[in-house]
Formats: structure tokens, C-alpha cells, sequence
């Protein structure tokens, strides 16, 4: 939130009571209307100030830039840069795995080797609470709790749609923001880590994996692949 | 330094404060005495300050600011054409 920003706006919408007052007692359409008018602009201003853009914006993009690096460096060390990205779900918690075996189950959190390749896991957090609905199919249900996370809650794009075709499940993302959109390169992309863990929880699927990532002229398209337990897709 | 969010929310509130300075002081030194004209310039001078800068950054308030704002804007305007089909 904009402290100042709202102030701002909630002394502009008091001077245009104050002249909205003055111009009733006077008489003065024009003058109601001229401090009508300002009132609005006070209750944009307070509106808008509720958009986060607090200085901890910069810090966290600095702390972001650090991690991101850093993971890349230990995924460059591995030879992982052209790795698969996936969700496995165990019991306990989610990990996002980097790894050229596709979907291995068998991970712990870390540095590892499966089937003779390394991986690395990261433990991921579902960033809210799954809004649960007995009435909706898995994907209508994906698609809701991916609109409130990342257009409602983070205002991290403009539009999220979920689609099921071929046995696979395509991600349409559009309107990116400007200070997560330098992260899409890069190996930790904030929108497949968010799709990946929010897909993870609400398919209830053991394996989560990135097939395809493309970059469309409005956003992205994230494509996953499904895997039930002792089930591929 | 000012992130891109942050530039275009900024740029966004100064040309629509400016063009609500421009249109109300011309409104008033018209002699305009119906308030809805004011109203509904605000929010045209609102939504034309939108389209142009288009933030990429909206929050749930914001989004809810539109539809209030449009819902004003479509209630001054069909009353308008409602006093003008009668009369």
C-alpha cells in the first residue's frame, strides 16, 4: 500500500466535501460540480493506493535476482540447464525437481542422483488455500484457484485459462507483469514454479511435468504433462 | 529508481488529474451548472487515461473501481437519453 498516495487522496476527497458544502450553501451548481469532480479524483487516488508498490518491491526483486542466480549457477554445475522441470507430490511436501529423468518419484529435498543423473528438489509451497468444489471438473477447478492466485491475490498477469487437450493440460497466461517477466528465461520462471505447485495440490497428481513452455506475443503457454500414480500420460 | 509499475501508475494519475483540471476548469468558466456533466467527463477523462497508459498491474480494487465507475457513467448517460426521448 501507497501511505502517502492515500492521504493524499483522502485530503482531496475532504476539500471536495468542504466545497461541496460551500457550494450548496452558496447556491453554486458549478461549483458542486467542479468539487464533485475533485471528490472522484481523491477516491481514485485512495483506490489506487491500495496497489502495492511499497520500496520492498525493489528489495525483493534484488533478493530474487540473488536466488535465481544462484540456483541457476548450482543447475549449470549439474548440467541441468536443459533439464525437465516438474511438481512430485509426496506426503509430507511438494518439490519442484530439475532433473534429465522425467518425473523421478524417488527424490528428496536437495542435491541427489536418480537412475543415475543428478536432480536437484527444491520444497515448494502451494501459495494458497485450495478452494475446494465437488461440482467442478479438476481443470475448471485448476483454472479458479489459478485466476485468484495469480490475477486476484499477486497480480502477477491479467488472464489465466486452463485447457484440456490431447492428455495434456495447456496453461494460457496473458499479461504478464513488467517485474516478473525477466524471470521467464530464466531456469526459476515464477509463473511455471506457481502453475506446477497449484497444479500439484489440486490434480492431486503424484508427478507434475513441464512439457512445453512457449512464449506467446500476449504471454505463455505452459503445457503439463500428467502422472497418476502407476499411470503416464 | 522507480520501477515500471510504479511509472505507470504515476503517469497514469498525472494525465488524469490533468485532464480533469482541464475539462472541469472549462466546464466551469462555460458556466455549466449540471453536476452530472462534470461526473461523467471525470470518468470519460478516467477511462481515456486507462486506455492510453493501460497498467499492466491491476489490483481486485481497482478492477472493482472500473465497474463502479462504468455502472455511474451508464446510469448518467440513459438518463440523459431517457429526458431526451420524453421531453
Amino acid at each position: 500500500m501507497n501511505t502517502r498516495l492515500l492521504i493524499f487522496g483522502l485530503n482531496v476527497l475532504v476539500i471536495s466535501l468542504i466545497l461541496v458544502v460551500y457550494g450548496v450553501v452558496v447556491g453554486d451548481n458549478g461549483l458542486v460540480g467542479v468539487a464533485v469532480s475533485i471528490g472522484l479524483v481523491g477516491g481514485v487516488l485512495v483506490v489506487y493506493s491500495t496497489t502495492p508498490q511499497d520500496p520492498s518491491i525493489m528489495a525483493l526483486t534484488s533478493y530474487s535476482d540473488i536466488l535465481v542466480n544462484a540456483v541457476t549457477s548450482a543447475l549449470e554445475d549439474l548440467d541441468l540447464l536443459e533439464s525437465s522441470i516438474c511438481t512430485v507430490r509426496r506426503t509430507d511436501a511438494t518439490l519442484l525437481v530439475y532433473s534429465k529423468t522425467p518425473c523421478p518419484i524417488e527424490v528428496d529435498p536437495g542435491l541427489g542422483f536418480t537412475s543415475g543423473s543428478p536432480y536437484l528438489a527444491i520444497p515448494v509451497k502451494t501459495p494458497s488455500e485450495v478452494i475446494e468444489s465437488t461440482s467442478e471438473s479438476a481443470i475448471t477447478l485448476l483454472e479458479r484457484n489459478l485466476v485468484t492466485i495469480l490475477v486476484d491475490e499477486y497480480s502477477a498477469c491479467r488472464s489465466v485459462r486452463v485447457e484440456e487437450e490431447g492428455g495434456f493440460i495447456r496453461v494460457y497466461i496473458t499479461g504478464l507483469v513488467e517485474t516478473l517477466k525477466q524471470y521467464c528465461e530464466r531456469p526459476l520462471d515464477p509463473y511455471v514454479l506457481l502453475v506446477l505447485s497449484s497444479a500439484s495440490r489440486i490434480l492431486g497428481a503424484r508427478c507434475i511435468r513441464l512439457v512445453d513452455k512457449k512464449n506467446m506475443p500476449d504471454g505463455l503457454l505452459l503445457i503439463l504433462g500428467v502422472e497418476r500414480v502407476g499411470e503416464k500420460t | 529508481m522507480l520501477n515500471e509499475l510504479e511509472r505507470k501508475l504515476s503517469v497514469l494519475i498525472l494525465v488524469y488529474t490533468t485532464l480533469v483540471a482541464v475539462s472541469s476548469m472549462s466546464l466551469y468558466l462555460l458556466s455549466e451548472k449540471r453536476i452530472d456533466t462534470y461526473v461523467s467527463l471525470n470518468i470519460l477523462a478516467y477511462y481515456v487515461s486507462y486506455a492510453v497508459i493501460r497498467p499492466s498491474y491491476t489490483t481486485k480494487s481497482a478492477r472493482y473501481l472500473n465497474i463502479v465507475l462504468f455502472a455511474i457513467f451508464a446510469i448518467i448517460v440513459s438518463f440523459r437519453v431517457y429526458e431526451v426521448l420524453t421531453s
